[in-house]
């Protein structure tokens, strides 16, 4: 081997060791879910003699899972396909008006929402939903995730629009076209790398949500994936493959998810984050 | 009059594509955030039906309060280790995979991995490492445990769960150093280190300046780790000020006293964030 072989062989020896550490973690997992309590006690984390699948159908049953994934799949689609919409009208017009001094200030408001803990807004937040019979449903749930996810979608949408020529608007208005017919149909399918991109971070950050869960929906048959999982651990911490099953069960989703967009997902953030 | 009133329909129409988006803000945020402004002036319970009004007390309390100490100090200290662990090994994550192939591709699909999964999922595979893996294979004392070092074993799994999105970002900025830039500074006998340090750290400095403010945000503001992996503990060892918040609304049902801190947290988050954003945006311009 040559001198200058080196160097690189040590390199990707040193990343693929990193790259294990990355994956360490879901091999655990799958590995404790899928063992009998005495067999995680007397041989660890090597890999599993027989598998105990009734495992996952235990932690299925106690953890009350497929409620809680229909319960997060509803609440993500709405949440997406709502500021998907939302977003990117408002996003448009802020853009196309910077120089006006209203939709600029609206902009900056925007900005500095970014940064609002969401305990500023907690309690009087639990008691408006609560007076308008939304605290404990999916719906009051939907709302305030959408509502925080706001102000970062249209910081980041802002910033693409800006470097959309306008030239393809200006073609449609002449041609008689409308607002609303020229944004859907012109504007709109423009913004796909950026409205791809917020629409799996918006998806992610519904998915997962905790902090605002936590308070919302408290009430069992209401209860998100990060919920269920919340309570599930403080109850059966013991079980530790009962806990690993609802934990690899609930990452299944997330990672199919994850591999299929992934594209768009990394591809996407190099694209347009350094730009906004 | 018809130019008036059709000037009139087109700002209109204007407004039509913004208001959903303020609607949605204004009654969710906006207005639930005066309420609260006005609850931190009350002596309320967060339940009864009677407060009064008692002026700045809950401020001038909250100055005096002891117990915010600590989660002050674990807030900054989590905010300052994961905001240098994260973005240096995102940094270097990303120089080490900043090419084409399928190796450097793969590589930052398992880096970015753990991004994608909720902080109560990383709170919990954690906190089962530290005590499962950690200790019985290599003897080392699960860092949640020990009051000492508690932060760092939440800080620990924060960077873990972020690096791999500081990562991807720097790649974004690495991919916009043109080739040439590297060439010509080899050919005048600059090193690996003197390439870095005159040629990719400036082309990078937006990257960082987002890396940054980012990360600021999302550690001042801490709730979901230490709030699973720990509930704050062991005693009050890991309490964060956004814990500090939920515990006085919540459990201990002093919704004004809370209320008031959570005003803190904000106008804290707000200063850090400008100061350390006007730090960066002039280390920009002098780059």
């Amino acid at each position: 081997m040559s001198n200058r072989k080196w160097p690189l062989m040590l390199r990707n020896v040193l990343l693929l060791a990193l790259a294990l550490l990355f994956l360490i973690p879901f091999y655990i997992s799958i590995v404790y879910s899928l063992k009998s309590r005495e067999e995680i006690t007397a041989s660890g984390i090597r890999f599993p003699s027989v598998f105990h699948w009734e495992n996952y159908s235990r932690a299925m049953e106690i953890s009350n899972f497929g409620h809680a994934l229909k319960n997060s799949s509803i609440v993500t689609l709405v949440v997406t396909v709502v500021l998907l919409i939302v977003c990117s009208m408002a996003s448009y017009i802020i853009a196309r008006n910077s120089r006006n001094r209203f939709y600029n200030s609206v902009y900056y408001v925007f900005l500095a929402a970014v940064l609002i803990p969401f305990q500023v807004i907690m309690l009087p937040l639990y008691i408006n939903l609560k007076d308008w019979g939304l605290l404990n449903t999916l719906g009051g749930l939907s709302l305030a995730l959408i509502a925080f996810q706001i102000p970062y979608n249209i910081f980041v949408m802002t910033g693409f629009i800006k470097s959309v020529p306008r030239d393809l608007e200006e073609a449609a208005y002449i041609d008689g076209a409308g607002a609303y017919r020229t944004f859907w149909s012109v504007i709109f399918p423009v913004l796909k790398p950026i409205t791809s991109t917020t629409f799996i971070l918006n998806a992610l950050a519904a998915w997962n949500d905790f902090q605002t869960s936590l308070i919302v929906v408290q009430k069992e048959a209401v209860r998100t994936l990060p919920l269920t999982q919340f309570y599930f651990i403080g109850q059966y911490s013991v079980e530790v493959n009962l806990a690993f099953a609802a934990f690899t069960l609930s990452v299944i989703p997330v990672l199919i998810f994850y591999f299929a967009a992934q594209r768009y997902i990394i591809g996407g953030m190099m694209g347009g984050a350094v730009k906004g | 009059m018809a130019l008036a009133k059709h000037r009139i329909k087109r700002e209109l129409i204007k407004l039509s594509f913004l208001i959903p988006a303020v609607l949605f803000f204004v009654v969710i945020i906006v207005l639930p955030f005066v309420k609260g402004l006005s609850y931190s002036f009350t002596d309320w319970d967060g339940i009864s039906e009677s407060r009064n009004f008692i002026g700045f007390k809950n401020y001038s309390l909250l100055f005096q309060d002891h117990n915010l100490l600590k989660p002050l100090k674990n807030t900054l200290f989590f905010w300052v280790v994961t905001l240098i662990g994260t973005n240096g090994i995102g940094l270097m994550m990303a120089l080490a995979v900043n090419g084409s192939g399928r190796f450097n591709r793969a590589l930052r699909t398992v880096f970015f991995l753990p991004f994608v999964l909720s902080l109560v999922l990383v709170a919990f595979l954690w906190t089962y490492l530290y005590s499962e893996i950690l200790y019985p294979y290599f003897g080392v004392k699960s860092l949640l445990g020990n009051p000492h070092t508690v932060m760092w074993g939440i800080s620990i799994m924060a960077i873990w769960k972020d690096a791999g999105y500081c990562m991807v970002i720097y790649l974004a900025a690495l991919q916009l150093v043109p080739a040439e830039y590297y060439e010509a500074a080899k050919v005048e006998g600059a090193g690996l280190f003197r390439r870095f340090i005159s040629v990719t750290l400036p082309m990078i400095v937006p990257a960082l300046t987002a890396n940054i403010t980012l990360l600021t945000g999302w550690g001042l503001k801490v709730f979901d780790y230490p709030m699973t992996a720990t509930g704050g503990g062991p005693g009050n060892a890991s309490e964060t000020l956004a814990i500090y918040v939920y515990n006085y609304t919540f459990p201990y049902n002093q919704a004004g006293y809370g209320q008031a801190a959570a005003i803190m947290l904000l106008v804290l988050v707000f200063a850090i964030t400008a100061v350390v954003a006007g730090l960066l945006r002039r280390k920009e311009v002098e780059m």
